[in-house]
This record gives C-alpha cells, structure tokens and sequence, in this order.
C-alpha cells in the first residue's frame, strides 16, 4: 500500500481525489482491506473518509432521520434514536458482524459494498431509504433500490461519495423485524435475511407491509405484489407461511461454499413464520 | 504471594499467565532476528502429478530474492514422518496433495516473497487422483507410492473376539448404521511458524511452534542430512497445537533454508489460508456399526468397519487408526466383536494427529448406536449403558483390560441423578412455538499415553540453584494447555516451595532432557510422574547435605520450606542458598527418567495393529449431556444445556481441569454442528476462519463440570490424562439429543442447520 490520505473536510476530499483519481475511498475497511489482503483489489492509494465530522453524524430533523455514511454499526446500535424509531435498523446492527466489525465498519460502506449480505440492507429498503450522493460540485439524491445495481454494483460516480442516508421516521404503530440466519450467531455472513415493516391499524389489520430479502438473489428483493396480498388482514401463522411460500417462489438465490439455493430459498419461505415466532 | 493449604488440588495461578497476558512471553512466531530472511513455499495446485520442469529463471535475478531452492538442494533422505518417513521436506518426483511444497523462497521481505512464489514456473504432467479412501483401495486405483506392498492401504487390521457373526443372529435386538465423520481443522491461534539460523560451529538452531522438538531432531538429521549433534530444537510455549504441531510443519522448510542462507536467520509464519492448506486435519472417516443385544438389555454382539482416510502421506494415520480400533467399543462390555480398520492413502489433505486421536470418529458412531439400540429394547439410554459399562477388571468389547482406575460408572450415575437428565421431559414438553427439543448423553474413554507404539518416557531434569531457588527444565512441549506451570505445582509440593521459588527452561534439545510428544493424553502423566520423582530424589540430597554439613543428625528433622530448611529439635532456619553453596553444580542437579506401563496381551490383535499404538493400559472415562433446541424454521440447533462428568483420576488444579473440559468441549461442538470441511477433488473450498465455520462464544452454551476423582494408582498424585477425554463425547450427545428432538438419527456430520432444515421439510412432506 503506497498511500493512505486522512482528509479532514470534504473540500480536502475532492481536492485529494482530483489529484488521485485511481485513489480507492474507504469507508470503515472491514471489507475493502479484505479484497486488498485476498489480492482481490490492487494494493492502491486509500483515501480514507473517518476524519470527516460531518459524516459521522445522526441527526433527526423533522419526520427524517439523517445518518452520515460514516456512521459506525457501534454508533447506530448506541443511539436512542435508532432504537426508538429505526427498530428495524437497530435489530440488524445487533447481528452484524462483531464488536470489532461493528467500531471500524460504516453504514455507508456496507451500502456501496452492494453485498446482497449486507445486513444494514433489508432494513433500507424496507425504510425506502434515499441515498444523498455528493460531488465537489452537486448532490443528488437516489431511492437505495435503484442505487445498488447488483453484487458490488452501484450507481455511485468516480468522483461521487455517499453522504447521507435519508430515512423518513414510519408512521405510528408500525413494527419493525429482522431476522438473519447465519452459520452460526456471531461474526457471521446472513445466509438469508429478511427485515419486514408493518403498520397496524386500531383493529390490528395490516395497513401496510413491507418484506425485504438478503442473500437470496443478486441484490436484496422486494416483491409489492406480495406484500399487497397482506392489505387488511390480521397476522397469523397461516397468512405469514402463505407470504414465504408466495416470496420463496420469487427469489432467486444460488448455492456457494455457505449454503445451497436450496436451503436459501427454504428459509425465505420460513422467515416471515420469525415474526410470529417473535410476537408470542 | 499467594498462601495456600497445599499445591496439589489447589487452583494455583498460572506461572506462565503474567507473561502472556503482557505479551512479554515470546511465542516462536513472535521471533524476528536481526537481518533476517522470509522463508516460503510455492505449492503444488494439482493433487496428483509428475513434475516435469520446475522453471525459477524468471525469479533468479529478481532485486530481493536471496535463494531459490528444491528437492536438489536437500543433501538428505529428502523425507520426514513417524513412523512412516514418506513425506518429502520438497516434492522431488511428483505431487501428492493440492498444496505439497515444491519450491522454496528465500528473500529480504515479504512482498517480493510472494511476487517470486507468483512468477516460478512449474510444469506438471497430471496423474489419475483418488479422493475417496474406498475407491483407494479398489484394485485399479491411482498409487500413492508406488512401491508400497499393500499400495493405497497405509495401515488394515482387525481385531476378533469370540464369533461376533454368529452371535448377532442370537441378538434379540440389532441395529446397524453408516456414519460418515467430517476432517477437521485445529485452527490454533498461532499459525505454523519458526525461525532458524546455522551459527559459527555449524549448529542448526530452529525456533518453533511444535509438540515434538526431540522427534523434530531425529528426522531433520534423516531428512535434511545434517548431523543430529548438530542441531538444536527449541520449543517455546505455542499458540495452541491440539496435535496439529505433533510433528513437522514448517520445520523442514526452516531447516532447509537455514541451510542456504549463508549464515543469516530465516523465518516462516503460515498465513492462516496456508496454514489450512499445509496443515495435518482429523482424519475423516466412515465408521459402519452393527450392534446387538438381548432382551435383558446385555449388549451381546458387535461388528465394527472403519475407514480413515490418511490423505497423501502416513503421517499418524497409523496411529490413529489402532486407537480408533481401540476405542471402538468405548466403555462397554460385549463378549463378541470383529473390528476392522482400514487407513487409506489418497490425494486429500494430510489427516495426522487430533485431540481424540481417532476416538471421537468411532466413538460418534457408537454413542449413537447405544441409543438406537435402547429405542429398539424400550430402555432407558442411560439405563442401558449403566448395564452394560465396564469396572476394573473387566475387558471392553474391543479386548481392552480396565486394569487401572475405571470411573465411568460413577460418572454416568453423576449424570442420572442431575437435575438436567432428571427434569428432562418437562424441559422438552415445555419447548416454544416452531422450536423442537432433545436431550442427549454419550459416554466414553480415551488412553493415556503411546501404547505399545515406542515407549513412552519422560526425562525429567530439577536444579537447586546457587541462590536456593529451583530450576525446572520441562522436557515437553506446552501448546497453551499448561502442563509447564504444573510442573511448578508438582515440584512445589514434593519441595515445600512457593511457585514463586521456581524457574521454568522450556524444552530445548540443548537444556533439558528428551521425554516424548506433547500428545497422547501423557504430558502431566508421564513428565509429572519422572518430575516428582526427580524433586523427591533432589530433596533428599538437600536433607542429606543438611547433615554432611553438621547441621542436625537425621535427614526427618529437617523441614523443607519456601527458600529454607528448619532444623525442628533445634529451631534452626538454614536459608537453601546456603545448603547449595555446599553442593557440587552436578549434585544440585536431579534427573529421573520415567518410563509409562502399557498392557501387553498379544492375542487377539494382529501384530501391526499392536505396534501402531494398540492397547493402553491407563484410561480416562467420561459421560456428556446436552440439552438441544432446534429452530423448526431455520434448522438451527441451540445447545442450551451442557454437562460433562469426568474421570481424569485426581485433579491436580481445577482450573486448569475445568479449562480443558470446556475447551474440548467447545470443540467437540464446532466438530459436531459447525466445522464443515470442504474438499471438490482435493481443493479446498473453506480456505480460511470466514467460511470454516468455529463456534464463538456466542454459540455456545455454559459448561457444567463434574470431576469424578477416581485415585490412578500409577499417575502422579492419582491423576491422569483430561486433555483429550474432553473432546470425544460432544458430537455423539448433540447428534443424540437432535435425534430425540427431530425423531430420526442423521448419520453425516457435522450436523449444520442446512442439513436439519432439509431433512425437517422432507420429514414434514411425508
């Protein structure tokens, strides 16, 4: 490794980056120093993002939770504000990794790392989380769905960085889950995850759910024709093995050294049996 | 200082913790010599292959390589192993294993290390490969070694007792099963590594992380044709070996490179994937039971088939063998048996040395027979292995006297009136929604010591130092489990001392004296029992000298305490340093050597199954317990309950006795439903600790020890071997625990939640 550059603002940033412009950015490094020790990326120049303040924020304005993208695991799983009113986010930091993993790794690494893994992912999308993307010149802000293109693939420019994650607070009376299973319960990739946002009604029917899978396809899925079937009922174990057995069609997960496509596509039509599980 | 009643029995703190804890105590990774060399292999990528052109010109000249060398450049035999020397220090003709060493780097840094191992060229002509141990044998099979008589079979045999065909067709109840048993890794913390220098007098010098430095010795000296006077083996504490360093990993290498570096030290430090290339795992194996009893609940019959596949090269696959045989009808009773065993050459992965030594894998299989066979009779699992366990005296199925201490009666009733075997059903009855309970036990032995092999001797060496202080010079090897700081307990109670009273030398060919493997259940056992008697021998000498110096008539009325001697008719205190000034360097020196019993009986076994190790004479007993809960919708199994009952004989430090319990135990369980390796056509797929899956802290549960203190009349203050019994039994109680829980046995471990899920689904389809 030749170079490692620790800018302390973001003008600094963009200035380093023009100078630089083969400079790989690193988040928290949990993974990009990994595919540099596995020769997978080249040992390049790093540009290191941890000085900059401003990223490191979370801040609540109005109805919207605003996460910097250097904002640690360690320092989601530590806010009141996550655990009040991003449950769902909360539950998923709690699994993620290990303590070590979770003090050096971001939340905005884990997005541009586009792992369909991820365990901060099916959170997002159940949140419909936006992305703020910067440039020296711009910003602009994309749905994290249509940010993340495939496995490590995403729209994020040469010159463009995560800044924040935009996050609107749900509505009263939602719930949030997550569930991972993993080959064992810490320091573990998610075999197959699921995180789910559901809002009641005052009679307890579903007003609205929302179902996002991890590890089951190229990126994490969501299927609204599914989760429009859930409209007006109430929970239960017949209409939550209904919904995995309709999901478990839809994903298209493959097999690897950590599981077969078959258990994969197996637990997604369990996962949502979880929150039963959960509730009782 | 600590105060304490007695050493022996107390949980006395470890002399070595200190020094560990502040990183002060050099482990031999930790060694970095002035103006050293990196050392590294470049590896075979084929499992089976002639090497036709090794190709270094395009590294030759590279800035930073110092020596490129290969099998032409090792004046020796070219081969280590034990017993069987057939693993070559560089691959000479061919290739036997995907990652056999073939090349060896010399060079300033690491970079340029790995840039040259890149850029060597090696062309192989491919050969036929065999990964399967049964194909191996089949008559058409890929050789290993050509010109072996027996070809693929490294090591067969069989053991008879009365007419086991005949009498299973008497058996009121049969049951029969297949089990297919797993490798696994060690996965100690410290990677293999070492550092090595030829000084001025010729002395080969190697540092490293090994079990074995008086073995390592003799075969360098084979090996590399280097004289034995001539080199020096130095073995500090290590990083964990579990018998992964029972032998040589980087040694070889080490020395070969000292050899070529003109003078200067060299180094090598296994990065973990090439650790899990390189290293030796638990030999995986089927085992094939057929097993029976009469009504009564007497097991009566037994046919037991196993197969272990050695990989390329003998290692200790032997061994391993003759023990699982051994062990292969545990703790039972049963008055006709036919044993075979079978250890396979193949192109795989070196299976060697492994906490268990070849009992888990039978033991796995038989542990969960007794439960299939109870189920068939309606008995209790724990009834019926009461019925049928041995006492001293009796003969195991396998032909084994119980001569010595035979604890595992009172272990299983340990385990029969504890509260987790006896609410048992109101645990399972109250399990949650989608979660599917078990409780499962398994029971079973493991030998203390070589057996019959080469004889186990232990050298110990204590000196009285100018000062009054004592030196201990350890004469084996301590892989973190610390059978070293015991030492300081053994001598401190023979001597009256305080552990502060005592330096520690750590085996070194050139200080202390050879006394075997660090392995094989015998380090506490064998070294302890020459220890005691060396420090006894010492204090008689320092009581006589007492008198020699007029200092009181009768050797009894003197007291040995911390640093002095108190003459009790008189009341007079005689500081020790005194007593040694007054001794002659060579009196104040005390060594004993200690040679381990081994039962002889040579009938009924087959003469090369005997000189594989076959029997012991002194064995360790134990019955586990787990309470399982399985995740109807994820196949996941929670072991929420664990107990271990153990008879080690008496505990010398209960810390360090419940440490192994719980460390092999956690084991056992990353064995039983985590540890998934996995091999396509000898490459590997779990290259490293991200994808080979050991269970965290997380994933396992607290650990209830129960010592069952039976006095082994022959052990050091009545104790014997903890250090492997404590491994055996996990797999076999979770396995019967799930089958408990899910209502059928599953026959291929480990048990991983992918494997449960399928098999609840396909359950739940019919």
């Amino acid at each position: 490794m030749s170079q490692v550059f620790l800018p302390h603002t973001l003008e600094e940033l963009w200035t380093i980056k023009q100078e630089n412009p083969a400079a790989l950015i690193m988040a928290g490094g949990t993974d990009l120093l990994v595919k540099i020790r596995d020769r997978k990326l080249p040992p390049a120049v790093i540009l290191a993002l941890e000085n900059i303040a401003e990223l490191r924020q979370i801040e609540r304005q109005d109805g919207e939770i605003c996460i910097g993208s250097m904002v640690t695991h360690q320092q989601l799983l530590d806010s009141p504000i996550i655990q009040t009113q991003l449950p769902v986010l909360h539950q998923a930091v709690a699994v993620l990794g290990s303590p070590p993993i979770r003090h050096m790794g971001t939340i905005g690494g884990n997005i541009c790392t586009a792992s369909p893994a991820g365990d901060t992912l099916p959170p997002l999308y159940v949140l419909n989380a936006g992305l703020e993307l910067k440039n020296a010149a711009t910003s602009r802000l994309l749905p994290i769905q249509d940010f993340i293109q495939g496995p490590g693939q995403t729209l994020l420019g040469s010159n463009e960085i995560l800044y924040k994650i935009r996050i609107s607070i749900p509505a009263p009376h939602s719930q949030g889950f997550y569930f991972k299973v993993g080959q064992r319960k810490a320091l573990a990739i998610a075999i197959c995850s699921m995180a789910s946002l559901l809002q009641f009604a005052e009679d307890k029917r579903i007003l609205e759910g929302r179902f996002a899978w991890g590890s089951t396809g190229p990126t994490v899925m969501r299927f609204p024709e599914v989760e429009n079937t859930l409209i007006g009922e109430k929970l239960s174990p017949i209409i939550l093995g209904r919904l995995g057995q309709s999901m478990a069609a839809l994903v298209s997960p493959i097999s690897d050294v950590r599981a077969s496509a078959e258990y994969r596509r197996l637990l997604a039509s369990k996962l949502p049996l979880k929150i039963w599980q959960s509730l009782i | 200082m600590t105060t304490y009643a007695s050493p022996i029995g107390s949980s006395l703190k470890r002399v070595d913790g200190p020094g560990k804890i502040s990183g002060l105590e050099k482990y031999a990774a930790d060694y970095y010599p002035d103006n050293f060399l990196w050392a590294g292999a470049k590896r075979s990528d084929h499992p089976h292959a002639l090497i036709k052109e090794i190709d270094i010109s395009p590294v030759r000249n590279l800035p930073g390589i110092f020596a490129v060398l290969t099998h032409e450049d090792i004046k020796g035999a070219n081969r280590v192993g034990v017993p069987e020397m057939d693993q070559p220090v560089l691959a000479d003709r061919k290739v036997r294993y995907k990652g056999d060493p073939v090349v060896l780097v010399l060079a300033e840094n690491k970079t340029v290390l790995q840039e040259a191992i890149d850029k060597i060229v090696i062309k192989y002509e491919p050969l036929p490969a065999v990964f399967d141990p049964e194909a191996a044998l089949a008559e058409n099979a890929p050789l290993l070694h050509e010109n072996r008589n027996d070809k693929n079979l490294l090591l067969g045999g069989r053991v008879v007792r009365g007419n086991s065909i005949a009498a299973m067709s008497e058996c009121d109840a049969v049951a029969e099963a297949d089990f297919q048993l797993p490798w696994q890794e060690h996965a100690y913390l410290e990677t293999e590594a070492g550092v090595a220098r030829v000084d001025e007098e010729g002395i080969l010098a190697i540092i490293a992380s090994t079990q074995t430095p008086w073995r390592d010795r003799n075969e360098l000296a084979y090996a590399l044709g280097w004289p034995l006077d001539k080199i020096r083996v130095i073995a500090p504490y290590l990083g964990g070996g579990f018998g992964g360093k029972d032998g040589i990993t980087v040694q070889g290498l080490l020395g070969l490179a000292a050899l070529h570096s003109g003078g200067r030290p060299v180094k090598m430090w296994n990065s973990r994937e090439e650790s899990f290339l390189s290293s030796t795992k638990r030999h995986p194996g089927r085992v094939h039971y057929e097993l029976g009893c009469k009504k009564d609940g007497t097991l009566y019959a037994m046919n037991c088939r196993i197969v272990l596949d050695t990989g390329a090269y003998a290692s200790l696959g032997g061994p391993v063998l003759a023990l699982a045989m051994e062990h292969a009808a545990g703790v039972y009773r049963i008055p006709h048996a036919l044993i075979e065993g079978f250890s396979v050459y193949t192109n795989n992965p070196v299976g060697g040395a492994f906490r268990g030594f070849g009992a888990p894998q039978v033991l796995a299989g038989l542990e969960q027979m007794m439960d299939i066979l109870a189920d068939k009779i309606a008995w209790d699992p724990l009834a019926f292995r009461l019925k049928n366990a041995v006492m001293r005296g009796d003969e195991t199925g396998a032909g084994v006297w119980m001569s010595n201490s035979t604890a595992i009666i009172p272990c299983l009733e340990k385990l029969q009136e504890h509260p987790l075997w006896t609410s048992r059903q109101a645990w399972v009855s109250q399990a949650p929604p989608f979660k599917l309970r078990g409780v499962g036990i398994a029971a079973g032995l493991q030998g203390t010591g070589y057996g019959p092999m080469v004889a186990d001797i232990a050298n110990a060496k204590i000196e009285l130092l100018p000062d009054g202080r004592f030196r201990i010079y350890s004469g084996v090897a301590d892989m973190g489990q610390g059978n070293n700081p015991t030492n300081v307990q053994i001598a401190a109670e023979v001597l009256g001392q305080t552990a502060d009273c005592f330096e520690l030398i750590q085996p070194d060919t050139l200080q202390t004296l050879p006394s075997g493997s660090s392995a094989a259940s015998r380090t506490t056992y064998s070294y302890g029992n020459a220890l005691k008697a060396a420090a006894l021998q010492l204090k008689e000498r320092i009581l006589t000298r007492a008198c020699n110096m007029g200092m009181g008539l009768y050797a009894e009325d003197f007291l040995l305490s911390s640093g002095r001697l108190n003459h009790l008719p008189s009341g007079r205190e005689i500081p020790l340093g005194l007593v040694a000034a007054s001794m002659r360097p060579e009196e104040r020196v005390s060594i004993y050597s200690y040679t381990a019993p081994v039962n002889r009986y040579p009938d009924k076994i087959n003469p090369d199954i005997r000189a594989a190790g076959f029997p012991h004479r002194v064995f360790a007993f134990a019955c586990h317990l787990a309470r399982v809960q399985i995740d109807e919708l994820t196949g996941e199994v929670e072991i929420s309950d664990y107990l271990a009952a153990t008879d080690a004989g008496k505990v010398l430090n209960p810390q360090l006795y419940e440490q192994q319990v719980q460390g092999g135990a956690v084991q056992g369980m990353g064995y039983a439903l985590w540890e998934d390796f996995k091999l396509d056509r000898g490459e590997l797929m779990t290259r490293n600790l991200a994808t080979y899956i050991l269970p965290t802290s997380m994933d396992v549960p607290d650990i209830l020890s129960i010592a069952v203190e039976s006095v082994e009349e022959s052990g050091p203050f009545g104790m014997k071997g903890i250090g492997e019994i404590v491994i055996n039994l996990a797999l076999p109680a979770i396995a019967n625990g799930i089958a408990r829980a899910v209502g059928q046995h599953i026959f291929k471990s480990p048990l991983t939640a992918e494997q449960l899920l399928l098999i609840l689904e396909k359950r739940a389809a019919e």
